[in-house]
């Protein structure tokens, strides 16, 4: 089962971007898109269509992969958490109440939280823990800048919900509403968090970079 | 919020409280008294923090927010906004980051074969299967009882005949 809507029906072009995998174009590309909701998916896959889960992952993947990298720096354990997080999300399906999306973002974002509390490393930057994946182009691989070692270092030194509201901003691209809603908390405070991390990271680049 | 977004107690095994957790935080953060939270925890800026004071780093963070162009920005501290270009080329890379193509293929060879539905099933004939023991156990020990009462009404007679 799949739901039709209009595409001037407030369907925005970063959710396609974000979502290609979700969405089939109809004859009338422009007018028309067909999205199976994750309801729909999530009910197949209770019916015991296993691999209708994997439209899931790749239509949630690479937001919530880039969250757990921007929140751990490490590549392994973003991967690790994202591996642990899907496991979850589908022994417990048939509990998803509300939006999948924010139930699952919730799972990522307490799995990073979790790994940032029991970890003695308090610093560990790319160069500690280098893996070749990730970017969209190989190239990029070879483009280790300075100034990306410094960001993660000084990302490493902020309080966690710091860093999350500046992940969530600047890495993933979202708003700030959009933000609130995933977190449960007001787009006030998210500015405030996000202008404090700002502020921090200002304070530990400007000296070299300002 | 930062102690209750990473606090244990009450969660479920996905790390989630019953009710969303960190609507929840926040809701029992906003709650407590301000002197009794971290610094951290306070929504607003610290006193003497470049925030406080206004003036420059306020139109960055317009800037950055989307509010001001950049040349009301750079009118406020040019410098700032030269950083922060320098900082949007890594972020602006890293929002480019994919997911690994085998994470996925992982995640799938990890899920069970057996379905949801199946899954299900089990947990209920598992539940059925303790329910009926359990009944069982409770007819048992109603047999035993019974046994016994009937042994010490027999004693009781016997004991009876003797005396009288």
């Amino acid at each position: 089962m799949s739901a039709t809507i209009p595409w001037s029906a407030g369907v925005s072009a970063p959710f396609v971007r974000r979502y290609p995998s979700a969405v089939k174009m109809t004859e009338t590309a422009t007018e028309l898109i067909e999205v199976d909701s994750d309801q729909d998916i999530i009910s197949r896959v209770i019916a015991g269509d296993r691999d209708a889960f994997a439209t899931l992952i790749g239509r949630y993947s690479d937001p919530l992969y880039r969250h757990a990298l921007g929140m751990t720096g490490s590549p392994d354990v973003a991967e690790d958490i994202l591996q642990t997080s899907f496991i979850k999300a589908y022994h417990h399906l048939t509990e998803v109440r509300g939006r999948f999306d924010a139930w699952l973002f919730r799972i990522v974002a307490n799995g990073c939280k979790d790994w940032l509390k029991n970890i003695r490393r308090t610093h560990l930057s790319y160069d500690e823990d280098d893996q070749p994946s990730g970017f969209a182009s190989p190239d990029e691989d070879l483009d280790r800048t300075e100034l990306r070692s410094d960001l993660d270092s000084a990302l490493s030194q902020l309080a966690p919900s710091l860093r999350e509201a500046f992940i969530m901003k600047h890495v993933e691209g979202r708003s700030y509403e959009e933000m609130a809603d995933l977190l449960g908390t007001t787009v006030g405070a998210l500015k405030m968090r996000v202008h404090r991390a700002r502020e921090a990271l200002q304070a530990l680049l400007e000296e070299k970079y300002a | 919020m930062l102690e209750s977004h990473e606090a244990h107690d009450g969660r479920n095994d996905l790390g989630l409280n019953n009710e969303h957790r960190d609507v929840a935080g926040d809701r029992q953060t906003g709650d407590r008294p301000q002197a009794d939270r971290s610094l951290a925890d306070r929504e607003v800026p610290v006193p003497g923090s470049l925030a406080a004071q206004g003036g420059s780093p306020a139109a960055i963070n317009q800037w950055l927010d989307g509010d001001v162009t950049e040349a009301d920005a750079r009118r406020a501290d040019s410098k700032q906004v030269d950083m922060w270009k320098l900082v949007a080329t890594e972020t602006e890379r890293r929002k480019r980051m994919v997911t690994p193509a085998y994470v996925a293929a992982n995640i799938m060879a990890a899920l069970p074969e057996k379905t949801l539905a199946t899954q299900a099933s089990a947990s209920l004939a598992t539940a059925t299967t303790t329910a009926v023991a359990s009944e069982n156990e409770r007819g048992l020990s109603m047999n035993a009882a019974v046994a016994i009462g009937a042994g010490l009404f027999a004693l009781g007679l016997l004991v009876g005949k003797l005396i009288f």
